[in-house]
């Protein structure tokens, strides 16, 4: 399978001395779901800012479609969506004219922008609540919106951090469904970042747990119950950030 | 074409129909309000053409002189006390003042000296028409003085029309104003209009189209940055640069449409309190005046050329693009709706120390520490632009104009580089305690809804 994201002893220092992220390699494939997850402060959401091009590595590089984060960060940002965690949208703009505003963002023609956007429509299932204003919309509303956005125009990959945060089970199952088909089906890849162990259980090829800007390990969530002899991954996620050994 | 996509988007977010409605509000209060205004002067100066006069001396003097004030621009409207509390009284004859003529007026009129009239004004309300009440009588003490006046030159002194005509205007007062080398016959007064929109409108302009300016980035980058639609837009294939532009371009072009309204009420609002104002004076007669005050103005090189003008509008242009300038590094700098309410409070003290400055002295007559305090301040500059041009201070314009760029250029230079740099999203100004925040950090909770960093 082709490699979508190369991560290439990736390093982040805000302050002198001190790495929010420290030396992290691992990669993501065509198709495949990769979830970080780790404990606050691990350093998570400032390794998924990088590949983002939101902010720059202080050492290493990343990969994305063959295109570095820091030298092509314009082609970067073609090839990705990034959805972060408890994003909003813009409260004055209907549904349906988020989704044009941000298809025109990555479409070059209107044919394009069309397409992307009755794809997102069709998506999100909100129907004609996309031609009411986004301050009427509910939390998991919003979140269908902007997941639709994330992948209406089929990016390489998506990165999604926290994509059910704060959602009843029946709209977080509905996000990992379509995440799960849009994998599958459609062979895009996803970043993924959760503190819902239950989720990256159910959605997840691979899994990469992050403590004190280190990733410790990873692997299949099967490979890594068996390997740290645990019943789920959220005994897997406490042996590991509890060790503090890298393997 | 993505910059005009931005540009649309943020025109609509800032042209909500509540900030069309402000703005609507804000001019017809301000128009509103001159139009009262002016009506209050306008009945407050007629109606000391009327008054009430209380007869207390019963000679036929007096009685003549009642017969005859409306030869002289007054009419009287005589009344009777019933009591001498004069508060009740007023109050009871609906007047605001009133005239009470003494016993023993008309004998000391006719003797020639010491014949005296009293004025009682009743203060009942406060604001602008409270000063007006009490100038009402005196177009009524002005007619008895005449009254009194000539008839003691006809009857006592026997004087000749001819005499009477020169005593009455002994002096005639030609009134000259000397300004940038000229000299011109038109009275301080009659220029006061022409230089008001000068000193006060023009600065006025300025100042909201700053503050305007300044709040609306501020306030649309930091919502942007709180509400985390700035990492989604920034995370899309368009430059940050073409996010800044747009912003800014935005936020100059709402604060202009905004000013507009607010100059234009303003301006409707100064000019009907003006032309009431000046009718005032007018009446009361300039001697010789050959030329209005504009005409006046534009000779003595008190209005601005052409030149002059788009100097002027350079130095609005840099004043605003300091201020979005300064408010984008604040704005980026919000992490709740508080620290953008902190974080404004430079920005409008910036603007407004300077504005008031201008507005009630002469930066120029402020002694030296002070001035080069308020200098330092680079909106200072454009408020005292239009008098130092007016003025010939052109050194004190092109000095202001060259550290206008200069200050410019860094700020400019500052916000690029924290639009373009991590410092967008790693610098945070909070007005809530920092211990709070880092000992939630702490917590290893696997579902907290802490920020990590």
């Amino acid at each position: 399978m082709n490699e979508i994201l190369r991560v290439e002893e990736l390093s982040k220092s805000y302050k002198k001395g001190k790495k929010a992220v420290d030396s992290l390699s691992f990669s993501v494939h065509e198709g495949e779901i990769f979830a970080l997850i780790g404990p606050n402060g691990a350093g998570k959401t400032t390794t998924i800012r990088m590949i983002a091009t939101l902010i720059t590595p202080t050492s290493g590089d990343a990969f994305v479609d063959g295109h570095s984060i820091i030298r092509e960060a314009d082609k970067v940002r073609s090839a990705i969506t990034y959805l972060p965690d408890e994003a909003g949208a813009y409260k004055t703009m209907k549904g349906i004219d988020y989704l044009y505003f941000m298809a025109g963002l990555f479409c070059k023609t209107s044919e394009e922008t069309e397409r992307c956007v009755s794809r997102a429509v069709k998506m999100c299932g909100l129907g004609d609540r996309l031609e009411e204003r986004i301050n009427g919309y509910s939390r998991g509303m919003i979140r269908k919106l902007l997941l639709s956005r994330a992948v209406m125009t089929r990016p390489k990959l998506a990165i999604l951090d926290e994509a059910t945060s704060g959602l009843d089970v029946i709209n977080a199952l509905d996000i990992r469904k379509t995440i799960k088909q849009l994998s599958k089906e459609e062979g895009m890849s996803f970043l993924l970042s959760s503190h819902n162990m239950l989720e990256i259980e159910y959605v997840s090829d691979r899994v990469g747990i992050m403590n004190r800007g280190n990733l410790m390990v990873t692997g299949s969530v099967e490979e890594l119950k068996s390997r740290y002899s645990a019943a789920n991954l959220e005994e897997v996620f406490e042996r590991v950030v509890n060790s503090d050994e890298i393997r | 074409m993505k910059f005009g996509n931005i540009l649309k988007k943020e025109l609509r977010e800032l042209l909500t129909v509540q900030t069309i409605l402000s703005m609507l509000v804000v001019f017809f209060v301000y128009a509103f309000m001159g139009k009262a205004m002016g009506g209050a002067i306008n009945d407050a100066v007629t109606s000391g053409e009327s008054m009430t006069v209380i007869n207390l001396d019963g000679s036929d003097f007096t009685a003549r002189m009642l017969d005859s004030l409306p030869d002289y621009g007054f009419t009287p409207q005589i009344s009777e006390l019933e009591s001498e509390n004069y508060f009740t009284e007023m109050e009871r004859l609906g007047t605001e003042s009133m005239i009470v003529i003494p016993a023993g007026f008309g004998e000391s009129a006719q003797k020639g000296g010491g014949a005296e009239v009293e004025v009682y004004t009743l203060m009942n309300k406060g604001g602008f028409g409270s000063a007006l009440t009490g100038s009402h009588a005196f177009s009524g003490v002005y007619a008895i003085e005449s009254y009194v006046s000539d008839s003691f030159q006809n009857d006592v002194l026997g004087l000749s029309e001819e005499e009477k005509a020169y005593l009455s205007e002994p002096v005639v007062t030609a009134e000259y104003v000397c300004a940038n080398g000229r000299t011109e016959n038109i009275s301080a007064e009659s220029l006061m209009s022409v230089m008001m929109s000068q000193s006060i409108l023009a600065p006025a302009a300025v100042f909201f189209l700053l503050m305007m300016a300044a709040q609306m980035l501020m306030t649309a980058i930091s919502t942007e940055k709180i509400d985390k639609t700035l990492e989604t837009l920034l995370s899309a294939p368009v430059s940050r640069l073409t996010v800044l532009c747009a912003k800014m371009t935005a936020a100059l072009a709402v604060a202009l449409l905004n000013a507009g309204f607010m100059i234009g009420g303003m301006m409707i609002y100064m000019s009907s309190m003006m032309s009431s104002a000046m009718s005032d004076i007018s009446a009361s007669g300039e001697a010789g005046e050959a030329i209005t005050a504009a005409e006046a103005a534009a000779s003595l090189g008190l209005t601005l050329t052409a030149g002059e003008t788009a100097v002027y509008g350079l130095m609005i242009f840099l004043s605003i693009a300091i201020g979005l300038a300064i408010s984008l590094i604040l704005g980026a700098m919000a992490t709740d709706i508080k620290s953008v309410q902190t974080l404004l409070t430079p920005v409008m003290m910036l603007t407004m120390v300077p504005f008031l400055v201008t507005v009630l002295t002469d930066i120029n007559a402020l002694p030296t520490a002070f001035r080069v305090i308020l200098y330092l301040i680079p909106f200072t500059h454009t408020y005292t632009a239009m008098t130092n041009l007016v003025f010939g201070n052109t050194g004190l314009v092109w000095a202001g104009v060259a550290y206008q760029l200069l200050f410019f250029a860094v700020c400019m230079y500052l916000a690029v580089k924290v639009f373009t740099s991590d410092l967008l999203f790693t610098m945070s100004f909070s007005v809530n305690s920092p211990k709070k925040k880092s000992k939630s950090t702490r917590n290893k909770g696997l579902q907290t809804e802490d920020r990590e960093q």
